[in-house]
């Protein structure tokens, strides 16, 4: 710890700390517009500057290393002069008409400081040079006039997404954000995971979808997991008047840091799939609207005179709706298959094994964030699971080793140092020689090569996909673990969705084939239902289907219960590397419309079962594949 | 209509001061003697607005810029991206509404337009009230302040955008 003072007040720090984060640490306020806590401190901005004792010129507060006995004043008429000075400079570069501005109002952090320092005016007047603006993106709209230069974008998508999309063109007044090689944003390697927006602090990079929508002072905030994918990222739901507005990552997250993808951020806003806001009964062949009694009348009756009865649920589904799932259909309606849509192929093959060793041998994707070598297993993380690649990705200017093994196309190989290919159906006697390549004694030279780097790491990672756990048999994935445990690496299994854990703790993983079922019970949620399982379906006589969204599964189903989608329902996830995580309803459900827990206990009682509902219990009498832990 | 929007208020305004010249009463210059307080409103966009304010500021010992125009340029000041010569074309000859025999007036009696600026870039202002528009209490405690004799301090709230 080191002592210095800061207006007057005595403060310890951290050895290693900047002046602004000693100050921050101390409760003094110091403005910043270009420092981002996510990023390394740039020192473009110039608004933190501070005074300090001994020092000739003022200092940028965001660079400078805090030292022993250092004395710092943050508000002397030179500090507040040049502030404003520095905002003057920004404000007369380019259009910063708060006018014009979707973010002014509480959303803009130049405008915000400005207030800070009760600016009415500035002295010096805009050059009035215009810059086209970008509008070619999907989801995001890049205003190069609205720009202040402080380049948290640019970092953004290097330091933390990898993607390195974003750069500046020319120099001084001229500079220009632009996409790879300017080209339009639309057209170029950006991935749209927004974190660029997300940062920017001002409206020169904006979204499409909540501009104009609504305001920080108008929104509420629902801090949540998101239920994308398995990763399990924290974010940040923004509503109004029980309207989506915008979705943002969690800074304060513990793995992601507010790192999202398009999968989290953008897409659940695009959904337009029409909503189902009655149940449907089938009646004389036709589906029709009716009451919820007399929808799970019709349920008692086709359920209760069914010989063989197959009942799936969606890995979308929260914990607590899986484990009552179970309990209703196994336990009380001894169903001949009880499963999950996802039918386990993304886990079953390792929970087993788990089951079997009890042993939990997978580890946290924190493992990720400072490995040195990782090999990617039949997995595109620039297409799934986006945010994990994120973790590799950045690190590849470090000097990360990256071996990807697939057989299809992967965007991720791109980057990799060495590429192997793993044809699907191959698994096992890939792993067999990879096993033997940590001696340098495989066939094949690349795999050799690849066991030669993955020695010679000292945090090595290795990461898997759905295709290898689906593949892979027992002694495939023992060679797995072997090559793990050799190299003392950090094994990730990525699953699917976003309970895909949570089933498979509940050995709801069995395959769904055509077996001559007489009913079917699928409590689809908001999950959007493949063609493959829609035709499935329609072999058996009697579906009772219960979905936020009209499909042609609904549309073929002899009962249908509304239930709410992913933001109307409150329900805990358990991520692909057992983090426990929740999430608070963030909508209210239209009118009608039950969450899938509700619905669930509704069946339950119509059907005369008494359902387990301690949930947590049920999730951890399984050696899991990685250990579980509330977060 | 901000200024309107300090409704009764307005009549205790009108008892402290001694209004000399506005745009709709007889006068219409501030006395060549000067005045105290001079309020501009508007960005300076033509040769007009030029000699307004040069007047304005050589007979008023306090002059006030009102509204983001005065203060900023404002919303007209976007035509400052493109030029006024292409900003007479569309309003004059390309607009849809014109017909085909649209035509940019151009009597020597009529003031040239210029860049749009804002007043405290052609004359010294005195005191800066934003706002498009600014709330109706702002405008209200700047002119109760100038009235009693003092000088307003627009800041925290009053300085908001709402």
């Amino acid at each position: 710890m080191i002592k210095l003072t800061i207006d007057g007040k005595t403060i310890q720090a951290q050895e290693g700390s900047t002046v602004l984060e000693a100050a921050k640490a101390a409760d003094i306020f110091v403005p910043t517009l270009c420092h981002h806590p996510q990023l390394t401190p740039y020192g473009g901005c110039r608004l933190c500057m501070v005074e300090v004792e001994g020092a000739r010129t003022l200092q940028p507060s965001c660079t400078l290393p805090a030292t022993d006995g250092m004395v710092v004043n943050t508000a002397t008429d030179k500090v507040l002069d040049a502030r404003k000075f520095v905002l003057t400079l920004i404000f007369s570069e380019r259009n910063h008409f708060c006018m014009y501005c979707p973010v002014s109002d509480g959303d803009c952090e130049l405008q915000n400081r400005a207030y800070d320092e009760d600016m009415t005016h500035w002295d010096l007047q805009p050059n009035w040079q215009p810059f086209e603006v970008d509008a070619s993106h999907e989801f995001i709209i890049l205003d190069n006039n609205r720009c202040i230069l402080c380049r948290r974008c640019t970092r953004a998508c290097g330091e933390l997404v990898g993607n390195f999309t974003l750069g500046f063109e020319e120099r001084g007044a001229n500079s220009l954000l632009v996409a790879d090689y300017n080209v339009p944003l639309g057209e170029s390697t950006c991935i749209s995971c927004g974190t660029c927006v997300q940062i920017c602090p001002t409206g020169a990079l904006i979204d499409r979808q909540s501009a104009y929508q609504g305001k920080e002072t108008e929104v509420d905030h629902h801090i949540g997991v998101c239920v994308e994918c398995s990763v399990g990222c924290q974010r940040d739901v923004l509503t109004r008047d029980n309207r989506l507005v915008r979705i943002e990552g969690d800074w304060d997250a513990e793995l992601t840091h507010g790192l999202l993808c398009d999968k989290g951020r953008f897409l659940p806003l695009e959904d337009d799939r029409s909503r189902l806001l009655t149940p449907l009964v089938r009646k004389d062949g036709q589906l029709k609207a009716a009451t919820w009694d007399e929808a799970l009348d019709a349920i008692a009756s086709g359920l209760g005179k069914a010989q063989g009865l197959a009942a799936l649920a969606s890995t979308r589904l929260p914990a607590e709706d899986l484990v009552l799932f179970k309990s209703i259909f196994t336990d009380g309606l001894k169903a001949e298959l009880v499963t999950s849509l996802e039918e386990g192929k993304s886990t079953a093959s390792v929970a087993k094994l788990a089951e079997t060793m009890s042993k939990s041998f997978e580890s946290s994707l924190d493992a990720l964030k400072d490995a040195d070598a990782v090999l990617v297993l039949e997995l595109d993380l620039v297409e799934e699971h986006q945010v994990p690649g994120f973790f590799i990705k950045r690190q590849i200017p470090e000097g990360i080793k990256l071996i990807v093994a697939d057989g299809k196309d992967n965007r991720l190989a791109a980057k990799a140092h060495v590429r192997l290919t793993l044809t699907a159906g191959e698994e096992s006697a890939f792993l067999a020689e990879l096993h033997k390549a940590l001696e340098g004694k495989a066939d094949d030279e690349g795999i050799n090569q690849a066991g030669a780097l993955l020695t010679s790491a000292e945090k090595p990672c290795i990461v898997y996909g759905k295709t290898l756990a689906a593949n892979a048999d027992e002694a495939a994935l023992k060679h797995l673990l072997a090559v793990a445990e050799a190299l003392g690496a950090a094994l990730i299994g990525v699953k699917g969705e976003a309970n895909s854990m949570a089933a498979a703790q509940l050995g709801l993983e069995a395959p769904f084939t055509p077996n001559g079922y007489q009913a079917a019970f699928v409590a689809l949620g908001d999950e959007n239902p493949t063609q493959k399982l829609t035709k499935r379906l329609e072999e058996i006589p009697f579906v009772v289907a219960q979905a936020a969204y009209y499909s042609q599964l609904t549309a073929n189903a002899d009962v249908v219960l509304p239930v709410t989608m992913w933001a109307e329902q409150a329900g805990t996830y358990l991520s692909l590397d057992g983090r426990l995580q929740k999430f608070e309803k963030a909508l209210d459900a239209p009118e009608g419309v039950l969450t899938s827990h509700e619905a669930l206990l509704k069946v339950a009682e119509t059907l005369a079962v008494k359902p387990d509902t301690d949930w947590k219990a049920s999730l951890t009498k399984r050696t899991p594949t990685v250990e579980i832990q509330a977060v | 209509m901000s200024f309107l929007d300090i409704d009764e208020r307005i009549l205790k305004i009108v008892e402290l001061v001694d209004l000399r010249a506005t745009p709709i009463t007889d006068l219409k210059a501030p006395d060549v003697d000067g005045v105290t307080v001079g309020i501009l409103e508007g960005g300076i966009a033509n040769t007009h607005n030029e000699h307004t304010a040069i007047r304005m500021r050589e007979r008023c010992k306090i002059l006030v810029a009102l509204g983001d125009c005065a203060v900023f340029g404002g919303v007209p000041a976007m035509r400052n991206f493109f030029g006024e010569e292409a900003a007479l074309q569309r309003a004059y000859v390309d607009a849809e509404s014109n017909d085909s025999e649209g035509k940019i007036p151009s009597s020597p009696e009529l003031a040239q337009l210029t860049r749009v600026r804002a007043v405290n870039e052609v004359v010294k202002v005195d005191i800066h009230i934003p706002g498009c528009p600014p709330h109706a209490d702002v405008i209200f405690y700047a002119l109760a302040e100038l009235a009693e004799g003092r000088i307003p301090e627009i800041k925290d709230d009053m300085l908001h955008w709402h």
